[in-house]
């Protein structure tokens, strides 16, 4: 896979998603000139402690894309389990397959090349709706999701805030 | 505690450049004394996230590559006939097949451009499409024949 196929893979996408846009998210390129890093903007899905939330992240592809996965940062503040306080995404299929350390995950929740900006950001807005507990990335809030969900609310209720603020 | 992979601080810095990372040959300074060797050498991935050329190998990962690379070779090549049942595109770089193009059969009897899903294999060997292992696959092959 080169460069090039790589490029052009992300540029079918990209066209594709303007053409037949995707209910929950919206995706364009963070440079005109740089195929290879995307800015997408995830609506809080309805019925979730996010809903009504506007958050921005950013999406960095490798050069091996997609033999590679794509690294993801949330550029909004956000407080979630698996998001770190930086804003990295940690779920799963962004992980490389191979030897798996903790045993947790199977090689089919794993990175596979199958996957697009679609199939990822499906993943990323039912991780918001469905935390998943056994691997935190913000042990903080994996804490609090668990043990005090009133304080886990307000910290999300305040992010959304900002996050319609930010983007009025 | 977690299982989310740490990244290389390289990789980091290639994705900050945000674009055209240099190889390594190329970045190193032409009057300087050459880092690496001249010769360009296949890189190859003992673990996943792991490349390296193939004389920076241990012993133990040149042999588990090369039983990898013997696997892959098993694997039956034939050439595109444009039968309507199969796959129309490779859905690893969404291209559609041509005729007479060469593809590789998985033993799940999916189908992808040759070059497209060695390189995946030669990182995980899985089918990308219904993530069936295919040394597994290979290997009851084997002990039924
Ligand atoms: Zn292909
Ligand atoms: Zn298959």
């Amino acid at each position: 896979m080169s460069e090039l196929q790589s490029s052009l893979l992300l540029k079918k996408q990209l066209a594709e998603l303007n053409k037949n846009p995707v209910e929950g998210f919206s995706a364009g390129l963070i440079d005109d000139n740089d195929i290879f890093r995307w800015e997408v903007l995830i609506i809080g899905p309805p019925d979730t402690l996010y809903e009504g939330g506007f958050f921005k992240a950013h999406l960095y592809f490798p050069k091996e894309y997609p033999l590679r996965p794509p690294r993801m940062k949330f550029v909004t503040e956000i407080w979630h389990p698996n998001i770190e306080k930086n804003g990295d995404v940690c779920i799963s299929i962004l992980h490389e397959p191979g030897d798996d350390k903790w045993g947790y995950e199977k090689a089919s929740e794993r990175w596979l090349p199958v996957h697009t900006v679609e199939t990822i950001l499906i993943s990323v807005i039912s991780m918001l709706a469905d935390p998943n507990d056994e691997s935190p990335a913000n042990v903080d809030a994996a804490k609090e999701w668990r043990e005090a969900y009133p304080e886990f609310k307000r910290k999300v209720a305040r992010c959304v805030r900002k996050s319609q603020e930010e983007c009025s | 505690m977690g299982n989310c992979l740490k990244r290389s601080a390289a990789d980091d810095i290639s994705l900050l450049r945000g674009g055209n990372e240099p190889t390594r040959e190329s970045s190193a300074d032409p009057l300087g004394p050459p880092l690496y060797s001249e010769i360009i050498q296949p890189v190859f991935y003992p673990s996943p996230s792991v490349s390296r050329p193939a004389s920076h190998l241990t012993e133990e990962e040149q042999v588990k590559i090369a039983k990898r690379i013997g696997l892959i070779q098993h694997l039956p090549i034939g050439s595109y006939d444009g039968c309507s049942k199969k796959s129309r595109e490779c859905v690893i770089c969404m291209v559609e097949f041509s005729v007479e193009e060469a593809v590789r059969y998985l033993p799940c009897m999916h189908i992808y451009h040759v070059s497209c899903i060695d390189d995946w294999l030669m990182r995980s060997l899985t089918c990308p499409s219904c993530m069936e292992p295919v040394d597994a696959a290979l290997l009851t092959t084997y002990e039924t024949t």
